[in-house]
């Protein structure tokens, strides 16, 4: 029985202080760590992760809010110029520049830290980096400690592809789609434009009756046109007066045979009734009936006046 | 010498219009156009309704013109020698036979008026076409002429019991088909109920002095004015157009709604239709003073001298009036006058 209770005994008791004596140690000997005051850090990062050359600057935006108590010891603050090392090996990311402002707002000290950093790396092959870690010491109330701005890591991207790239085989998700470019189908589409937009111009111009301007393709305005350019002879006399008819015929939308009738269906020309009737007594005399009366002593240049004034009124001329 | 015998008849006829339109009041167009024709020598058919006063206005004319009148009335049972013989039994109890309507007069008939000519029978229709074409008729072994005579004819459209339709070649005949129609002005309308002149057709015709018109030398008035009025080449085309028009209307870019103007016209007017259309247009230029015909007096006349010449579709038949209407009157509007 003794035998077996000794080394029993003995185990037990080992055990007992093995387990015991490293928290009695604690509370005897180490005082429990001082906390640190607490410090609001937001820190707004570049929007984009990916696609970074050599050469580009990369900006972020630290907010650091504080009780008012402490104060931000400027010594800590990030050096321009300063690049990190990461086991002993630079990084190819320097701090280009550094900006602190400050404010005060409901018992805060609140420092606004602007840094921008430059790429100064370069690979032929996409390669991760990072916005280094920065601390930033405050002081105050008899107390001095620090805090740690996050890194933020993103990817250097090669100004050039090397060789063969196999597309299916690098699915990045950080790559984005790939867009195919729509230079060529823009270039063929407003061309195509252009030429839909000249076609419905010359289409216009067919329309109005090869006439530029509005109303210039009018029966008047064509006929003026025409009768400018006949010979002062009989044939030019008849050809204008049946010009004048057609004229009338495809204003009134009808053959027409008198002055009143015309101004019926076309009130425009009442300020022309006289001139109407000496057309009508011209017309008459020329083609019907020789011994008519009250015909103009140069019916070429009255037609032509005659045409002029039609014309005007069918531009909406009185 | 010509000139001076024109101007008189010119005054003679106006003086006819005048008399006439005092006994038929609000039909001044219609008694124009009767005028025209009498000076172009052509038949007249008028068409109406019951009562509006053709047959006192062919009453009044004809007592103007004076000469041979006879009157005939159109009936179901009416044949061919009615026309011209009757047959009787004497006072010597023997059958005699004396000359019927259109015998009676001789060469001397100037009027032969047929009224409710479309209740006659086809076979009377067919002794008019040649009596209206060759003012003659064989009868009684011989050759019988009546120069002077002018057939006018009237109908109803209203009435369509016991009637027959005049064939195209018996309309074809006849220079006019005139339209009577209720004066539209109310004080006209007025006069004819409440006027009691009005009422007694025999008196109102007397009113018109007899024999105006010196009817035998109609024929040679009537040429001297188709001498004597001038068509330039100009109007002769445009006749021309205006006949070709007619015959082929799709041609001319004539539309009328609902109608499919290619079946619409199975025959345009004819040579002679046109012809007479002229002859009319030339005395209506006269009467109105002037020495050349202008489109003005094809005008006056087309409607009335072309409108029942035009043989539709059958399909379109029963709109004749309406569509020979519209059809003339775009033809006026399409062809080009110069």
């Amino acid at each position: 029985m003794n035998m077996m209770t000794h080394p029993t005994l003995h185990f037990l008791l080992l055990l007992v202080i093995g387990l015991v004596s490293p928290s009695a140690w604690g509370a005897n000997n180490v005082s429990p760590p001082e906390k640190n005051p607490p410090v609001d850090i937001t820190v707004s990062n570049p929007a984009r992760e990916v696609g970074y050359h050599v050469g580009e600057i990369l900006s972020r935006t630290i907010t650091l809010k504080v009780a008012d108590q402490y104060r931000i010891l400027p010594t800590s603050l990030p050096i321009p110029g300063n690049q990190k090392r990461y086991r002993n090996k630079e990084q190819g990311i320097e701090l280009y520049a550094s900006k602190i402002s400050e404010s005060h707002e409901n018992g805060q000290n609140i420092y606004t830290l602007d840094l921008s950093y430059q790429v100064f790396t370069s690979s032929i092959v996409a390669k991760p980096a990072a916005l280094p870690p920065e601390f930033i010491k405050f002081s105050g109330n008899g107390k001095l400690f620090q805090v740690r701005v996050p890194s933020w890591n993103f990817r250097i991207s090669p100004l050039a592809v090397y060789g063969s790239v196999n597309i299916s085989k690098d699915m990045s998700p950080l790559r984005g789609p790939l867009l195919i470019s729509d230079q060529r189908p823009r270039i063929i589409m407003n061309t195509a434009l252009a030429i839909l937009g000249l076609s419905l111009l010359g289409l216009l111009y067919i329309l109005g009756t090869h006439a530029w301007l509005p109303r210039m393709g009018g029966p008047f305005a064509r006929n003026y046109r025409a009768i400018r350019k006949l010979t002062r002879d009989d044939t030019g006399l008849k050809t204008a007066i049946s010009n004048l008819h057609e004229a009338f015929k495809k204003s009134c939308g009808r053959s027409v045979f008198s002055a009143d009738e015309i101004m019926q269906v076309k009130p425009a020309f009442t300020p022309l009734a006289d001139e109407l009737s000496r057309f009508f007594l011209l017309s008459r005399c020329v083609f019907f009936d020789s011994s008519a009366q009250n015909i103009p002593a140069d019916p070429h240049a009255w037609l032509k006046q005659f045409s002029r004034r039609c014309r005007d009124i069918e531009r909406g001329m009185k | 010498m010509s000139d001076r015998l024109l101007e008189d008849w010119r005054t003679h006829a106006l003086q006819l219009e005048n008399e006439v339109n005092q006994v038929v009041v609000g039909q001044d167009n219609a008694v124009r156009l009767i005028t025209t024709a009498i000076f172009a020598r052509g038949h007249v058919l008028l068409e109406g309704d019951v009562g509006v006063g053709k047959t006192t206005l062919l009453r009044a004319v004809t007592r103007g013109i004076g000469g041979g009148y006879q009157r005939i009335e159109g009936t179901i049972d009416l044949m061919p020698n009615d026309l011209v013989y009757h047959t009787y039994l004497g006072d010597d109890g023997r059958p005699h036979v004396s000359p019927g309507p259109l015998l009676s007069h001789g060469t001397d008939l100037a009027v032969f008026f047929f009224n409710e000519i479309n209740r006659a029978r086809p076979q009377v229709h067919s002794l008019l076409l040649r009596v209206m074409a060759e003012r003659t008729l064989s009868a009684f072994n011989r050759e019988h002429t009546f120069p002077h005579m002018l057939v006018f004819a009237d109908r109803n459209q209203v009435e369509k019991e016991e009637t027959f339709e005049i064939p195209s070649a018996a309309r074809d005949r006849f220079m006019m088909e005139i339209p009577i129609v209720v004066p539209s002005s109310a004080d006209i309308m007025e006069s004819l109920i409440f006027d009691t002149r009005y009422h007694d057709v025999d008196s109102l015709v007397d009113q018109v002095s007899p024999g105006i018109l010196q009817f035998d030398e109609l024929n040679q008035i009537a040429a001297l004015i188709q001498n004597s009025v001038q068509a330039t080449p100009a109007l002769r085309k445009y006749a021309l157009d205006l006949w070709l028009a007619t015959r082929d209307p799709a041609q001319f870019g004539i539309q009328i709604e609902g109608v499919d103007i290619r079946r619409l016209v199975i025959a345009g007017a004819s040579p002679r239709g046109i012809a007479m259309m002229m002859r009319a247009a030339r005395v209506n230029a006269w009467l109105n003073g002037r020495e050349a015909v202008l489109p003005e007096d094809i005008h006056a006349v087309f409607q009335e001298t072309i409108a029942h010449r035009l043989v539709f579709n059958p399909i379109y038949e029963m709109r004749r009036t309406a569509l020979a209407r519209e059809l003339l009157d775009q033809i006026v509007h399409v062809v080009s006058v110069a």
